[in-house]
């Protein structure tokens, strides 16, 4: 079994919380060492070579994310985004409560590369435990002289703010993100500018992944090329990958990237007694499904998106043949009918006719033309909004309509008699 | 709105609220507007219209602005809510472990519906979205903490708790009495004026059924009245609480 330890490493064995217990581990002598003998140029460095591309979603190589920060003199911000509530995804929740100083470490050898003395962390609102094992960790690194001013005797200065969000998906989107953080309704923004341009108070910005970021301790331990030789060459390293669904053991599983699905069901437990795999959503509530014959594909960045899919926050739901796809289509259609921000008519307007067309579906009140409704709506409402969410209703409706269309037909004909596909 | 006295909470909060102001650049004093209603709510249970308003003071900006802020989070009540927020997750993982009868079972028990709150104002309800704990599915938050793995006979043994007040989760402050719905309704209001062909709550057959053609033939074909079923029975119980506007003690429910 291909499992790794190193953004896991201690959890569950050690109380990672504690500062002693992390600092025993080896904890924050990278970020000590980043400041008194490297420049944040040294850092950056090390982070592009390692081909670290981020782990909240889109995959951007993070070493070029940071190098589009103008020189203009500007204060810059770095913002760390541990909003986590793709469906699927429960990694940065784990990484927050089980090893914050490990988050807090990498945030500030993040912020020290991007020559920024301010560093925030987005916490989602939902997360109130997580937010204050948080604040004790960061209380701690303050007392220890970690986090502040003169640190290790020198001139560096970074502050780090906490910042609770209060319930929106969509504030996991960065631009979103960051109008919510200067107190205004979570709506995303035009791009361009990007944040990197103008950003948090209209500065130059970055948004980084909780994951993305507590990786970077490891980066400077072990080197970029311990990093990159691991997986395939564009989308290298290791990676949590969230495992739920039909599933055994469901759970957090570090793995190269580019080990095959299939062994991440091994990992998981394999399926439930008597039960066959008939479908993988491998990237997060919005990727495209794949399906049985998918399983021996490897699980990295490329190869999902090959097939038409992506490795997206690295979430991966396995549905076996006892699944009524036509119940999982109409709870993440109204998840993103929820959670549109209303900004742009086709995702408010459209989640909504296909969340009512589902659930007509779904108790025996639909047309036969409500399987094609489906499709072009969602097709149609994709592709033209501000952000990435209303384009998320689609691969995943899309892909099991077209896979399963027989159970959602057998619903509009013979709705008593419609059922599972086995 | 009943005047009451607000500066008690007010004197509660302002320390904490300053040093949130103070965690943000010069200038930035609006970044502090959630943090200080997430303050307000701890002390109170919900936002309150005197939170609204400190708060626009404090940060420096109208209180409409705050207010529609507010209202694009979920996490603030803007009316109280009960002593006990129970929120079960309705997403992908969880619906696909059994979810559907965690909700079926807690409408039962309670007697209300999503975004609503018991008539002794012990429990509001709420069906949430993904709330990342897939891998111990069905989940839930009560006041915030999480349950994990649910099934009937730990809801059962979780609500007798909350009713024996030997819950281990402390109930939410209670600073007003709570209203049978603490949210508007949502799906309801929000459908754009106009818009053609858009089911309404008001539309007995829904999509394409403008005139209840469908709907006569299918409850022909179905001796069940279609009211029974879940969708039609939300949609009309929605169309029916903007109508009735219903009251804690009405007969509405």
């Amino acid at each position: 079994m291909p499992v790794v330890k190193v953004l896991t490493d201690g959890i569950g064995e050690a109380n990672l919380r504690d500062l002693d217990v992390y600092r025993k581990r080896g904890g924050y002598l990278q970020w000590k060492r980043a400041v008194t003998e490297l420049t944040p140029a040294a850092v950056l460095d090390v982070t592009t070579k390692s081909g670290l591309r981020g782990r909240g979603g889109a995959g951007f190589p993070t070493g070029r994310k940071w190098s589009f920060l103008p020189n203009n003199g500007r204060p810059r911000y770095m913002v760390c985004n541990c909003d986590e509530a793709e469906p699927g995804t429960f990694k940065d929740h784990m990484l927050l409560e089980e090893t914050p100083h490990q988050v807090l470490e990498g945030m500030l050898i993040g912020t020290y590369a991007i020559g920024s003395k301010h560093a925030f962390i987005y916490i989602r609102g939902e997360f109130e435990r997580g937010y204050h094992i948080f604040m004790e960790a960061l209380a701690q690194a303050r007392a220890a002289g970690l986090v502040g001013s003169g640190l290790f005797g020198t001139d560096v200065a970074i502050e780090v703010t906490v910042h609770r969000g209060a319930g929106a998906y969509i504030c996991g989107e960065e631009t979103a993100l960051l109008n919510s953080l200067e107190g205004r309704r979570g709506e995303p923004r035009l791009k361009p500018p990007f944040p990197a341009v103008k950003g948090l108070y209209g500065e130059p910005t970055v948004v980084n992944n909780v994951e993305t970021l507590a990786t970077l301790p490891h980066l400077l331990r072990n080197g970029p090329e311990w990093f990159a030789k691991v997986g395939p060459e564009k989308s290298p390293g290791y990676k949590i990958v969230s495992v739920s669904g039909h599933v055994k053991k469901p759970g957090n599983f570090e793995v190269p990237l580019g080990t095959p699905l299939r062994e991440l069901l091994e990992l998981a437990g394999g399926p439930r007694d008597g039960r066959k795999i008939v479908a993988i959503q491998p990237g997060g509530g919005s990727s495209a499904c794949l399906f049985e014959e998918h399983l021996d594909l490897p699980y990295d960045f490329d190869t999902m998106a090959q097939n038409g899919t992506m490795l997206g926050s690295g979430a991966v739901v396995f549905f076996d043949d006892s699944t009524n796809f036509v119940e999982a289509a109409l709870a993440l259609v109204r998840f993103y009918a929820h959670e549109s921000c209303g900004q742009c008519t086709p995702c408010r307007e459209g989640g909504h006719w296909l969340e009512i067309t589902l659930e007509r579906i779904l108790h025996g009140g639909g047309l036969a033309s409500d399987i094609d409704l489906l499709i072009a709506v969602s097709h149609q409402l994709t592709g033209i909004n501000l952000c990435p969410l209303g384009d998320s209703i689609e691969p995943f409706l899309a892909s099991v309509v077209k896979r399963f269309e027989a159970q959602f037909r057998a619903y509009v004909s013979a709705p008593e008699a419609a059922g599972v596909i086995a | 709105m009943t005047e009451r006295d607000f500066s008690a909470t007010a004197a509660k909060v302002e320390p904490e609220a300053r040093k949130l102001i103070a965690q943000y650049p010069e200038g930035c004093e609006r970044s502090a507007l959630l943090p200080i209603l997430h303050a307000f709510q701890n002390v109170e249970g919900w936002v309150s219209p005197e939170a609204i308003d400190r708060t626009a003071a404090w940060v420096g900006v109208p209180r409409s602005v705050v207010e529609s802020t507010a209202s694009f989070y979920t996490l603030f009540h803007r009316r109280p809510v009960g002593r006990y927020m129970l929120q079960p997750c309705r997403n992908l993982s969880c619906i696909i472990n059994g979810a559907g009868e965690i909700m079926a079972h807690f409408r039962e028990r309670l007697g209300v519906g999503h975004n609503q709150t018991t008539q002794d104002g012990l429990f509001s309800y709420e069906e949430a979205e993904c709330l990342a704990a897939c891998d111990r599915a069905p989940c839930m938050q009560v006041n915030l903490q999480f349950y994990y793995d649910l099934t009937k006979e730990k809801i059962d043994a979780m609500l007798q708790a909350m009713r024996d007040g030997t819950f281990e989760v402390a109930p939410l402050p209670q600073s007003a009495v709570p209203g049978l719905d603490w949210h508007v309704a949502v799906e309801a209001e929000r459908r754009s004026p106009g818009a053609q062909g858009v089911p309404d709550p008001f539309d007995p057959g829904g999509l394409g059924d403008r005139s209840g053609v469908l709907m006569i033939e299918r409850l022909a074909r179905d001796p069940e009245p279609i009211i029974a079923r879940p969708t039609h029975e939300r949609l009309i119980a929605d169309g029916a609480a903007l109508i009735a506007k219903p009251q804690r003690n009405g007969e509405t429910h």
